[in-house]
C-alpha cells in the first residue's frame, strides 16, 4: 500500500499574466487531516482545484497513490491518457462550497447515481451503501426528498455522503462551511470530525480556525501562491510567524 | 359549395395544419439541440457558421425561406422538381426555421445551469456524455419549456403560411370557402379553431411544467 495518498512537486498555475500558484510541493499520508488556511486570493482553492483536476496546472508533478496523473516534460505540463485519468479520478473526492448536488435527483439518487452509472456498482448494492452513509450522517430520513427541500446544513451532508459514495482515498473540502450560517456551520463539522475519528484522508481549505485547530493533523498557510508556513497546529497556532500571526490574529478578533 | 363540401375542405386544411406542426415540431426540436451545440462549439468556425445560419434564418422571411426551399432544386442542382415535394419543402422550411429559434432556445437553457453541476458531475467521474444527458439537459428542459410554449404557439399559427406553396392547410382553406361563398363565417371558424389549438397546446405545455415542479 503506498502510505503518499497524494504528492504534488512544484504545482505552477498561471492566469493570464497572474501567478496564482507559483510552487507548490506537499505531500499527504494516509489517514492525515490537512487543513489549509490563508487569506481570499492566497491560492488555496485553486490548489484544491488544481488537485482535483478541475483546472489544468501550468507546471510540476501530481501523484496519487504512485500514479503519475500530471508531469512536466521540457517545460511544459502534460498530464496522463484520459482512461489514466479516469481511474486516477477514482482516488478522490471533492466537496464544494455550495454543495452542487443535482436538484433533479432525490437524496438518495444524488448518493447512488455516481456508483451506479460511472462505477457500475450493482444498484442495490449502491442503495444499501447510500443509506448506510446517510444512517451515519443522521439524514435517513430524508433520502426521498429534494435537494431544494434541505437546509444548506443537510445539503452539505448529502454532498459530503455523495462523495463518500464512491469510497475515495482521499476527500477534498473546498470552504465547506462558508456557504452555511453559523448555526448550520457545527452540524457540517460535526461530520468532518467523525471522518477525521475515522482516519478518512483529508485535505480541507476553511476559515475555521479553531476547528482546522483541533482536528488537523498539519496546517498550512497560504499566501501569494506559495506556501508560507507549515506545522502542526501547535507550531502554528503558538509560534507563528508574523504574517501568520497576523492573519490568524484577525480571526482571534 | 355544399356543406359537406365545405366540411372536407376545412376537415383536411386542419389536418393538414396539424400535420406541419406535429412534423416541424418532431424534427426541429431534434436539430435545434445540434444547432446549439454548434452555436457554442469551441471551434470557431463551426460557431461562426452557425452563427450566421441561425441569423439568417430570423433575419429573413419564413415564407421567402418556404420558397428558397421549394425551388433549390431545381435552381441549384438542375433537377425537375417532384410533384410531391412541395409539402416536404414546406416541412423542410419549417424544421431549418423554427430549428434556428430552438437552438437560441436551448443555448439560453444550457448557458444557464451553474458551472459547479459540470464540476460535480466530473469530479465523480460522470462522462461528458452522461453529464450531459443525465444532469444537465433534464434540468435545461425544465427552464425552457416556457419560451418553448412560445414558439410552439407561434408555430399553430405560421402554419398558414404554407400557401405560399399552394398548400391548402386550415387558413387557406378557409380563405377558399370565404371567397365562394362571400361569407365571413369559415375565417372565423378557422380563427376558432387556431384559438382552440393553441389553448390545447398551452394546456399541455402548462400540465408538463407542473409535472416538472417537484424540484427547484
Amino acid at each position: 500500500m503506498q502510505d503518499k495518498v497524494l504528492k504534488i512537486s512544484h504545482m505552477k498555475k498561471i492566469y493570464g499574466d497572474l501567478v496564482v500558484l507559483k510552487d507548490i510541493s506537499l505531500a499527504v499520508h494516509k489517514g492525515e487531516v490537512v487543513s489549509i488556511i490563508g487569506p481570499s486570493g492566497s491560492g488555496k482553492s485553486t490548489l484544491l482545484r488544481c488537485a482535483t483536476m478541475l483546472e489544468k496546472m501550468d507546471g510540476g508533478e501530481l501523484t496519487y497513490l504512485g500514479e503519475r496523473a500530471a508531469y512536466e516534460e521540457s517545460g511544459k505540463c502534460v498530464y496522463v491518457p484520459k482512461a489514466d485519468l479516469k481511474r486516477i479520478r477514482k482516488h478522490y473526492g471533492l466537496v464544494f462550497q455550495n454543495f452542487n448536488l443535482f436538484p433533479h435527483y432525490t437524496v438518495l439518487k444524488n448518493i447512488m447515481d455516481a456508483p451506479v452509472s460511472v462505477d457500475k456498482v450493482p444498484k442495490a448494492e449502491a442503495k444499501e451503501r447510500a443509506i448506510s452513509l446517510l444512517k451515519q450522517l443522521g439524514l435517513e430520513d430524508k433520502m426521498d426528498v429534494y435537494p431544494h427541500q434541505l437546509s444548506g446544513g443537510q445539503q452539505q451532508r448529502v454532498s459530503i455522503a455523495r462523495a463518500l459514495a464512491l469510497q475515495p482515498q482521499i476527500l477534498f473540502f473546498d470552504e465547506p462551511t462558508s456557504a452555511l450560517d453559523p448555526e448550520l456551520t457545527g452540524e457540517v463539522l460535526k461530520v468532518i470530525r467523525q471522518l477525521a475519528e475515522q482516519h478518512m484522508t483529508m485535505i480541507i481549505v476553511t476559515h475555521e480556525m479553531q476547528f482546522a485547530r483541533e482536528l488537523s493533523d498539519r496546517i498550512i498557510f497560504m499566501e501569494q501562491g506559495i506556501i508560507q508556513q507549515q506545522g502542526t497546529p501547535e507550531e502554528i497556532f503558538t509560534a507563528p510567524n508574523a504574517r501568520v500571526k497576523e492573519f490568524i490574529g484577525k480571526f482571534a478578533g | 359549395m355544399s356543406t359537406t363540401t365545405m366540411l372536407q375542405l376545412l376537415g383536411s386544411g386542419m389536418i393538414k395544419t396539424a400535420a406541419i406542426f406535429f412534423l416541424t415540431l418532431l424534427f426541429s426540436l431534434p436539430l435545434g439541440l445540434l444547432f446549439s451545440f454548434g452555436r457554442m462549439a469551441r471551434n470557431g468556425l463551426i460557431r461562426g457558421i452557425t452563427k450566421f445560419y441561425i441569423s439568417v434564418m430570423r433575419g429573413t422571411p419564413l415564407m421567402l425561406q418556404m420558397i428558397v426551399v421549394y425551388f433549390a432544386p431545381y435552381y441549384v442542382f438542375g433537377m425537375r422538381i417532384p410533384s410531391g415535394y412541395r409539402f416536404t419543402a414546406v416541412i423542410i422550411a419549417f424544421v431549418l426555421n423554427y430549428a434556428a429559434y430552438f437552438a437560441e432556445i436551448y443555448r439560453s437553457g444550457i448557458e444557464s445551469i451553474p458551472r459547479g453541476q459540470y464540476e460535480a458531475a466530473e469530479v465523480l467521474g460522470y462522462s461528458k456524455a452522461q453529464t450531459f444527458v443525465k444532469i444537465i439537459l433534464p434540468q435545461v428542459i425544465k427552464r425552457i419549456l416556457p419560451p418553448v410554449t412560445n414558439e410552439m404557439i407561434t408555430l399553430v399559427k405560421d402554419t398558414s403560411l404554407a400557401f405560399v406553396l399552394t398548400e391548402v392547410e386550415m387558413f387557406t382553406a378557409a380563405k377558399q370557402i370565404a371567397a365562394k361563398e362571400t361569407s365571413m363565417l369559415p375565417l372565423m371558424v378557422a380563427g376558432v379553431f387556431y384559438y382552440i389549438f393553441n389553448l390545447v397546446v398551452a394546456a399541455v405545455m402548462e400540465y408538463v411544467e407542473k409535472r416538472l415542479n417537484y424540484y427547484k
